[in-house]
């Protein structure tokens, strides 16, 4: 591995590493799915530093250049984050579900029949 | 023994046809002594449906937010649930479905020889009526042999909306219930879990509206998706 791609991936890195933790500072995202992403920065830089890892996987696994294996990996975490992500969404959906209909349902009892005491049109 | 039954009807911007269902079912237990009570679910319409809704005094609930066919339905037989209804009647809103047939419907319920009835329009070939395009047909019979091979038993017209269930199965439903492709999936759910499907011989009427060409790809995506849950049902082991 080149002393450039070593550079490459920890700038990449860093760069990763100074988002999440901006976004994490401002509350967009929570601890918890910071953490993935934290983690998978962590093996990344650990990766770059050592790149003698890199070389040993990459005869392993039958890569012809190591480059080649960054990228398959870099791709395989993103495989792993997306369907992390597509599990979330599913049990998201399910609890959106639940509540629309659960307000509906709540709502038709307190208002009776669908009619508010005031005038003023739900939103 | 008098069972009390609910006709769930969903609606999305059904301003043309829902009125006319409405006076059908509150005509037919006039004449007929029946006492069904129904219950329209309003998917948040955008049209004039509400307002239909609320100046007949038809008993309905406004869905805060779209959820689609099976989520819309699903609150219907929560309703059901949380009003301790014995039988619960799926029902189209567009003027497809005739109250008529709601009595044969419920029969095997009453008698306590079915879990699960669907208005069927395939079983009794006599019968005349809307029988969806020859397309549709195949695909029925395609998603029908896919039940078969998941649960071991034959459901002719799989994609039947108009269909009653007894008290234990109106709990299933309630507390789960497909979101997308409900009809077919719920049928190979329920069969797999034990319960006892019949399917009596209706006849429907034709659906107002078009096909276009993009229906025709998306027709294919259904069958896709269908076969796919239906194979997930096979894999899955229920209690």
């Amino acid at each position: 591995m080149t002393i450039k791609l070593t550079l490459t991936l920890i700038i990449f890195s860093l760069i990763l590493f100074v988002l999440i933790s901006f976004l994490l500072n401002k509350g967009r995202i929570t601890v918890k799915y910071a953490l993935v992403w934290y983690i998978s920065v962590l093996i990344i830089l650990i990766l770059s530093f050592f790149p003698g890892i890199f070389k040993f996987f990459a005869k392993l696994l039958g890569f012809q250049l190591v480059s080649n294996m960054v990228i398959v990996l870099l791709i395989g975490i993103l495989f792993i984050l997306m369907i992390a992500h597509t599990i979330m969404m599913a049990g998201q959906k399910k609890k959106t579900t639940l509540l629309i209909q659960e307000v509906s349902l709540l709502k038709k009892e307190v208002e009776k029949d669908g009619k508010s005491n005031n005038n003023n049109t739900r939103i | 023994m008098n069972s009390k039954v609910l006709i769930i009807i969903p609606a999305y911007n059904e301003e043309k046809n829902i009125l006319n269902t409405y006076k059908s079912i509150v005509d037919f237990n006039k004449n007929n002594k029946t006492n069904y009570e129904c219950i329209v679910i309003n998917d948040c319409s955008t049209d004039g449906t509400k307002k239909i809704l609320e100046d007949n005094n038809i008993p309905h609930i406004n869905l805060i937010h779209n959820l689609g066919i099976g989520g819309a339905v699903q609150t219907g037989y929560k309703y059901a649930y949380y009003h301790d209804y014995d039988i619960a009647v799926q029902y189209d809103g567009d003027g497809q479905h005739d109250v008529a047939y709601i009595e044969k419907i419920i029969k095997p319920l009453i008698d306590k020889k079915a879990d699960m009835v669907i208005g069927s329009r395939f079983i009794d070939k006599s019968l005349k009526g809307f029988k969806s395009s020859a397309a549709r047909r195949i695909g029925i019979k395609v998603i029908s042999a896919f039940i078969k091979f998941a649960t071991g038993y034959k459901v002719y017209d799989t994609t039947s909306g108009f269909r009653a269930i007894n008290k234990k199965v109106i709990l299933e439903f309630a507390s789960e219930y497909p979101s997308e492709y409900p009809e077919p999936v719920t049928d190979a759910e329920i069969l797999k879990k034990g319960y006892k499907i019949s399917e009596v011989p209706v006849v429907m009427k034709k659906r107002i509206g078009g096909i276009s060409s993009i229906r025709a790809l998306k027709s294919v995506y259904y069958m896709l998706n269908v076969c796919l849950a239906l194979l997930v049902i096979k894999m899955r082991r229920y209690k």
